[in-house]
């Protein structure tokens, strides 16, 4: 097994990206595709395996088109969100249901314009069964998760007449509790199926990604990940209130609380919480990274160690969580601190982390692998999803 | 010139090392390790931009490709090639264009959100036809109806002569615009046991007065004074106004947050509260001094909105105190994330401007002091 490596480096990245963010500025936007092509390339090409690089392709030009078509949406979305309650969910729906399309094509797209040795990367999962994996899975999930134990609660009583029978009061918590758990499931299931598809659809060359995942492991893991939170926040939650009631104490809390619903008193009433609100707020983001951290190492290293290439070529994870904290926090902390000019470093800390984790099996070698051909691909896929935050990758 | 490197034949993961030897201003020939020699004319050679200090590629004619880390003798090759790219290396290759880039992105990046948006975004809503501004409106009074307020219980005898009186004695200020069409409405809006004194405007020119403001206001000049003001935020297209901006800050936001992680999300988010409230507190003030001027020529005493202004702050804090023990606090800590300018300020304002009133001037210079 070979480590990957990263050869950039933040003052390096620095300047890169501080010439894209002036350009960008000083062309209204419209310079943003060549940022993002720069910026790909500078991480793709300093990600070396056995002194190959990778590469990504795509060319401002090629992405321009989609970009200003994303961006021509994007605005007609924020402009009816602020104008019509009503219009901002149904482009929410119509959102929901494009996602699938847009997972698709982004896949399809990035993946051609990367290349490693010279040779290109490729898609073949269909869009069916995208629109199974990031529609129809996630549609029941999210019955299981609200609708059934809503539509239960408030439809039950209403049958039964006005005076709820006593049995129907203990039988209510059962079918919650059951729901909750099938939603649990649902979502183990979800990502297994949503890691299988984009593994299994993904080409190098004339190579074939194959990943075996098992719907029970993500379970386990998403059952210790849930565990940790849980554990996490009720103990945050103890101490914030330990906190709020021995300092200001339950009155005045309240008194804030009915205070808030004047917009124009809030700001005078609210100056002493400001040290309590500072801090939980803290210990939530830290809660939250420590969790994201668990749940994302534990899930990259079952993934990457089910999953080969060709059936000879195997990978695997060494990233723990302790030192993915330590760069999460030392990050934020740093981009705070600088009003957000320390983003490159920290960006370059956090690839150089990810990358230096990640094995390769080098013994069989690359040198029977060539590029095949591929059907010219549109960039708007990839643009709309960029500019509607729709995350396409594995997360890792 | 010799530049050392890797082969790759056309599409293939396999490679060999290759050096490219560059014989004269005109041809080039690539000598493999597996003795095999290709050669050309320089011209021929497709040169990759440059980038930090990522392997360059050289494409061959037959489209294979030669990949070198000696960027530097490549960059002496392409000097005739893509001028844009090699200003672009230029500037991210030294370390002082770079820090200029720094100095005039956060200098823009100021300017474009303290001056850029707002004036942008009048000038948008001010080229906007009128219909924009009912279109916006049209069902934003139903649907406050349903979630906010209640059916007046003031009698129809004291809404008709304030209606009246707003008809012949109000509405004729209004020089600006003649083609809105303002609209009274009375509503009650109560949380819990509170009762809201509060006046807002719609852009269509719907102005709407809850129950609590008008059983608070004593004079005819308090009233008065808040419906000027509700009537300069019609006539300053301020919802427009809002809408614009928030698109423009949405989508600096997006373009600035770009492809990143999360990491920088929270940052912007709230970079982008603060400025939209700022944005907002303009406005408020923007309307006040619609209300003051109008005043001074209507002959009304602008000490007027400083009395109404005060008495619904008492009003509300009493109100608080009676239920829970309230300190009255001077808090201006959180004015940064307020919408609404600091009511002590406010109040200042509207007592120049009455001292102009009391000069018998019909204008007013007055000085807004900082904080």
């Amino acid at each position: 097994m070979e480590t990957l490596e990263f050869e950039g480096n933040g003052s390096e990245y620095f300047k890169i990206w501080i010439v894209n963010v002036l350009l960008v500025i000083l062309t209204a936007g419209l310079y943003y595709p060549w940022a993002k092509v720069r910026n790909h390339r500078y991480f793709y090409g300093n990600t070396t395996l056995d002194g190959r690089n990778f590469e990504y392709h795509a060319t401002g030009k090629q992405l321009f088109l989609g970009y200003i078509i994303a961006m021509v949406l994007f605005i007609i979305y924020i402009v009816i969100q602020q104008i019509s309650p009503i219009g901002s969910l149904i482009v929410l729906g119509v959102l929901f249901i494009a996602i699938p399309w847009l997972v698709w094509r982004s896949l399809k797209f990035s993946l051609k314009m990367t290349s490693f040795s010279n040779v290109h990367f490729g898609f073949t999962g269909t869009l069916k069964q995208s629109y199974i994996n990031f529609f129809l899975y996630p549609l029941v999930f999210l019955c299981a998760l609200y609708i059934l134990p809503i539509g239960l609660t408030v439809a039950l009583p209403m049958l039964s007449g006005v005076d709820t029978p006593s049995w129907l009061s203990l039988i209510l918590p059962v079918i919650i509790l059951l729901s909750m758990i099938v939603a649990f499931y649902m979502f183990a299931l979800m990502k297994k199926k949503n890691t299988s598809y984009i593994l299994n659809g993904t080409r190098y060359g004339q190579g074939v990604f194959e990943t075996t995942l098992e719907t029970k492991k993500f379970a386990m893991i998403l059952l210790r990940t849930l565990g940790l939170s849980v554990l996490i926040l009720g103990f945050i939650a103890l101490l914030i209130g330990a906190v709020v009631y021995g300092t200001i104490g339950l009155e005045s809390l309240m008194e804030m609380q009915n205070a808030m619903k004047d917009p124009q008193s809030m700001p005078e009433n609210i100056g002493s919480l400001i040290p309590i609100i500072f801090t939980a707020y803290a210990a939530m983001i830290l809660a939250s990274m420590v969790i994201i951290a668990y749940s994302m190492t534990r899930q990259r290293s079952y993934v990457y160690e089910h999953t080969t290439l060709d059936d000879k070529i195997t990978f695997a994870s060494s990233l723990e969580a302790r030192p993915l904290i330590w760069v999460m926090i030392s990050n934020l902390l740093l981009v705070i601190v600088t009003f957000g000019f320390a983003y490159p470093w920290a960006k370059v800390r956090m690839t150089k982390l990810m990358v230096e984790n990640t094995l390769v099996d080098t013994s069989y070698g690359f040198d029977d692998y060539i590029t095949e051909r591929q059907e010219e691909e549109s960039s708007l896929g990839e643009q709309i999803g960029d500019a509607f935050d729709v995350d396409v990758g594995l997360g890792f | 010139m010799v530049l050392e490197g890797q082969w790759h034949a056309a599409g293939a993961a396999a490679s060999t090392k290759a050096k490219l030897h560059i014989i004269d201003k005109v041809h080039y020939s690539l000598e493999l390790e597996t003795g095999k020699v290709l050669s050309g004319t320089l011209s021929s050679l497709h040169i990759g931009d440059r980038l930090g200090n990522i392997a360059r590629k050289i494409t061959l004619e037959d489209a294979s490709v030669f990949t070198t880390k000696e960027n530097d003798a490549v960059d002496t090759l392409c000097k005739h090639t893509s001028k844009i790219n090699t200003f672009i290396h230029t500037l991210e290759s030294k370390l002082k264009w770079a820090l200029m880039a720094l100095v005039l992105s956060i200098f823009t990046m100021f300017a474009f959100f303290t001056w850029g948006v707002p004036w942008g975004s009048k000038y948008i809503a001010h080229a906007l036809p009128e219909e924009s501004n009912q279109i916006i409106a049209q069902h934003t009074l139903d649907f406050l109806d349903k979630i906010l307020f209640k059916k007046t219980q003031l009698d129809k005898l004291q809404m008709d002569k304030i209606r009246t009186h707003f008809q012949k004695n109000v509405l004729p200020l209004n020089k600006e615009n003649q083609k809105i069409r303002y609209t009274l409405h009375f509503r009650d809006w109560s949380e819990g046991n509170l009762s809201i004194p509060n006046a807002l405007a719609l852009p269509s020119g719907d102005i709407i007065l809850t129950d609590k403001f008008v059983q608070l206001c004593k004079t005819q000049a308090e009233m008065d004074a808040v419906l000027l003001h509700e009537m300069g935020h019609v006539v300053h297209r301020h919802t427009l106004e809002m809408i614009i901006e928030g698109t423009f800050v949405s989508v600096a936001v997006m373009l600035i947050v770009g492809d990143s992680d999360g990491l920088a999300d929270m940052g912007v988010g709230l970079g982008s509260v603060l400025v939209s409230a700022s944005y907002s507190r303009d406005h408020e003030s923007e309307a006040d001094m619609y209300a003051f001027t109008h005043m001074l020529k209507a002959n009304i005493d602008p000490v007027s909105f400083s009395t109404i202004m005060q008495r619904m702050t008492v009003y509300i804090e009493k109100k608080l105190t009676t239920n829970y023990q309230h300190k009255t606090s001077d808090d201006t800590r959180f004015d940064y994330f307020s919408s609404h300018p600091n009511t002590a300020t406010r109040i200042e304002i509207a007592n120049q401007f009455s001292n102009c009133y009391k000069k018998g001037l019909s204008t007013c210079n007055i000085r807004i002091k900082e904080k």
